[in-house]
């Protein structure tokens, strides 16, 4: 079920009378158990299975490792949680490029292997929900925590519906302990809740599919080499696509939560001021992020085993995070992109930390410009179908030939222009500001007029029930 | 669960902005409600991919012995339920798309055991024998409609006939996206088709007043028909040979079909609906009867009706050159209901003879 459909409004409406009604918590509780078993059988109703394997397999997984004394028997407990979860991901969304990338090698071989048809329907989210399931055994393997004794609340933090299928990846100890004492919102937190999704719906609704989509989609999907404005205006479109459907995502995902009485963690932090590829990473995806750098880049030695290792480390976590998000080279081309500017950036600064200069605001203004672009070049490869498409964007983009071809209507240059340069000063003078305060410092009346201008837009807007960009992940 | 620090979001009291908020997104919808009005909309249901979907499962529900049209917008707007459920006393089923070859949709029928009636294919011949599907949306919800799709639809259909606003024609993209800018050097600025009809609960469509009242309006719909139009001997010359491969390809397909429907016992009616200024010239361009229209009867077997040969066809006021008013469009069906009883009967009779 999508957030942008009417039927997720009148699912919403009956979930949150339930949620308020006088009855016993583990009642309300089972209720948004079942509602979120609803929720993602309304895609497919067969994948829920998969929810089941998942929720049934750590949970006894994590309660006999937590029992377990002998270390080779706990790391196999373990590794059975992974080969699930792992295998159900990689069965699903990586069976078929496996099978392709198998056919090349052979036939380089000179091996003549034909892989066969993979027409499997990749379950939505399963990249969101088997990293969060995960999460929980890895916590416990690593006694980091420990089991939680109701197998209710465990269903429920695997299968929170407001999360389940793009994020925030939250982690045990985050939504675990908040489903134990009975909850419901305050006036307040019902009305910033709705506050939230109407701010996230208007990123999705107006800003992503209404006003830049078609922009990002006719520079992507040109075939001839483009003119360099408009190679420029199609990838900055999408790196605004990008960012209002997945922060849109999460911030009506909190915004429902919130609803519920819940608090999830902030997925987003204006990641477009970022300076520095360190910085961008803790404000893009930040529960991605932080689960990669526990649960991967701090296992495999993480910063303490010499300067070899950390740059090892760092772009193995990033080229597998590049890989989570889609089964394709263009994909680990973007993580291994990621990986190497964090790796140069992390030169320059034990070098030039020191000097004074980095903390002025023109040499800053700098940084953060060149950020913006390095993360736009990042962004060719995330979005282009294949390498072709992404050389052409490039070729167009750096060279500055002026004879590519224009095909962005004058209306899409004016659209683009002026929502990335909003976007843009958003994110600047947000950058060290959180936006409950700003809210507050504002006058209500003020709030309520843009609040109700967004509500008017996204209605207007008439939005297609597009998926989520990220739901392919 | 050890809880570490349990995460409490920060929230600001917002409760008198939520009010203001409510205030002004009423007083915002009901005036832009007025505006669209005033623009002579009225609410309608949307031709969406969800209510085909819907009337494409009625043939698994019962009505696959019945009558079946399909085409594109011609077949949509000049074949009226109404009109032929008073002469036929069943009510048929409406799957045409605009802007879309049916082959698919033929080949659907073909394929489904429950379709046992009887199909109009409307053949507007650039659209047909080019493959093209404007609308193939449509087809893939049938195919794979989820629950939430399904239930969505419903939803949606409770506010169609009340709101004005609520028309693809007036989304907020698709205002920004018409509006009469300078041109950049290089790039055409291809119009999006305006909204044109009314369609009713299960998908009957009737041409708008204003496409025929208001002069303007109508030659803005003519203006968008024939833009960026080049006969087929000035296209380059890989785009010709795309056409003329594509137009094989679509006729192979359409042809498989009709027989395999046929063979099934089901009849198959093929028909040129009547189209005149601009489609008059475009039309016999870009797909010549000889090598299209012919080819297709002759070889599938099937009934076919095109407008040249049959008077009963001609005659209709056509305000954009190929869609017909409602009232007009109300005449014809009746008048081509009794031509296609009567051809299909003979066409029986003559396939029967030995």
């Amino acid at each position: 079920m999508l957030f942008n459909s009417l039927t997720f409004i009148v699912f919403f409406v009956v979930i949150l009378g339930l949620h308020y009604l006088p009855i016993a918590w583990r009642i309300k509780k089972t209720n948004l158990l079942i509602a979120s078993y609803l929720f993602y059988a309304a895609w497919s109703p067969p994948f829920v299975i998969l929810l089941w394997i998942s929720t049934f397999v750590d949970w006894h997984v994590a309660n006999k490792i937590y029992l377990q004394k002998t270390q080779s028997k706990r790391r196999l407990l373990l590794f059975i949680s992974i080969a699930v979860n792992l295998g159900m991901l990689g069965y699903f969304k990586y069976g078929e490029f496996l099978m392709q990338n198998f056919q090349i090698l052979m036939s380089n071989f000179g091996i003549d292997y034909q892989a066969p048809d993979w027409n499997i329907i990749l379950p939505v989210g399963i990249s969101f929900y088997t990293f969060q399931t995960m999460a929980y055994s890895l916590d416990v393997y690593l006694k980091r925590a420990k089991p939680t004794d109701s197998f209710l609340d465990f269903s429920l933090f695997v299968t929170f519906f407001p999360q389940l299928v793009a994020g925030p990846i939250v982690r045990p100890t985050q939504l675990i302990p908040q489903f134990k004492i009975p909850r419901v919102a305050s006036k307040s937190q019902l009305t910033w809740g709705l506050g939230l999704i109407t701010l996230g719906l208007f990123n999705k609704i107006v800003v992503a599919d209404g006003l830049l989509s078609q922009a990002a989609e006719t520079a992507f999907e040109a075939t001839k080499i483009l003119h360099p404005m408009d190679a420029w205006l199609g990838t900055l479109a999408f790196s605004g696509q990008i960012f209002c459907d997945f922060a849109g995502y999460t911030t009506t995902a909190i915004g429902i939560a919130l609803c519920l009485g819940f608090s999830l963690p902030d997925n987003f932090r204006f990641p477009y001021a970022s300076i520095g590829f360190s910085d961008f990473w803790r404000r893009w995806h930040i529960s991605l992020s932080s689960w990669l750098r526990d649960y991967l880049y701090i296992p495999l030695g993480g910063n303490r085993k010499g300067p070899l290792r950390i740059y090892a480390n760092l772009m193995t976590t990033m080229l597998l995070g590049g890989l989570w998000h889609g089964a394709a080279w263009t994909f680990v081309v973007w993580g291994g992109l990621h990986g190497l500017y964090l790796a140069i950036e992390r030169i320059l600064v034990s070098r030039l930390r020191h000097q004074q200069i980095w903390s002025r605001w023109l040499p800053r203004l700098f940084l953060g410009i060149l950020t913006y672009f390095l993360i736009n070049i990042t962004w060719v490869f995330f979005r282009a179908a294949d390498f072709s498409t992404a050389i052409r964007m490039l070729d167009a983009m750096l060279t500055f030939d002026f004879s590519g071809e224009k095909v962005l209507p004058m209306i899409d240059v004016i659209i683009v222009t002026a929502v990335i340069s909003l976007m843009l000063l958003i994110h600047c003078f947000m950058r060290n500001r959180q936006l409950h305060d700003i809210v507050k410092a504002i006058p209500g009346w003020f709030v309520g007029l843009i609040w109700g201008l967004a509500l008017w837009f996204i209605i207007i807007t008439q939005g297609e029930s597009n998926a989520f960009i990220y739901f392919q992940f | 669960m050890k809880a570490e620090k349990i995460y409490q979001r920060p929230v600001p009291n917002v409760k008198f902005s939520g009010l203001i908020a409510v205030i002004v997104v009423i007083v915002l919808m009901v005036a832009w409600e007025m505006y669209v009005r005033s623009q002579d909309v009225t609410p309608s249901y949307r031709n969406s991919n969800g209510l085909w979907a819907e009337q494409r499962r009625k043939i698994n529900k019962g009505a696959g012995d019945g009558w079946v049209f399909t085409g594109s917008s011609r077949v949509l707007f000049n074949l009226q339920l109404d009109a032929w459920q008073a002469l036929d006393n069943r009510r048929p089923l409406q799957l045409a798309l605009e802007g879309t070859s049916p082959v698919s949709v033929l080949e659907g029928l073909a394929e489904d055991a429950d379709f046992t009636g009887s199909v109009i294919v409307g053949v507007a011949p650039g659209l047909f024998f080019s493959g093209f599907e404007y609308r193939k949306g449509a087809l893939k919800q049938h195919k794979n409609e989820t629950p939430s799709q399904w239930l969505g639809q419903r939803i949606s259909m409770w506010f169609e006939p009340y709101f004005a606003f609520y028309t693809y024609d007036y989304a907020l993209s698709t205002i920004l996206h018409r509006q009469d800018l300078p041109l950049r050097e290089g790039v055409g600025h291809r119009l999006d088709v305006r909204k044109l009809a009314n369609m009713g609960r299960d998908r009957n469509y009737r041409l708008w007043d204003k496409v025929y009242l208001d002069e303007e309006y109508n030659a803005l719909a003519k203006q968008i028909w024939a833009q960026n139009w080049k006969p087929f001997a000035e296209q380059p010359e890989a785009r010709q040979e795309g056409i003329l491969k594509g137009r094989a390809k679509q006729l192979d397909r359409a042809i498989k079909a009709a027989k395999a429907i046929k063979d099934k016992g089901a009849n198959v009616v093929f028909v040129q609906m009547p189209y005149e200024g601009h489609y008059a010239v475009s039309e016999p361009d870009i797909a010549p009867r000889d090598l299209t229209w012919d080819i297709l009867i002759n070889e599938s077997g099937a009934l076919g009706l095109h407008f040249l040969d049959h008077k009963q066809m001609q005659g209709y006021e056509l305000p954009e050159w190929s869609h017909m008013t409602g009232e007009e469009a109300d005449r014809f069906t009746q008048n081509f209901y009794h031509l296609v009883q009567s051809e299909l009967a003979r066409h029986k009779q003559v396939g029967e003879q030995p």
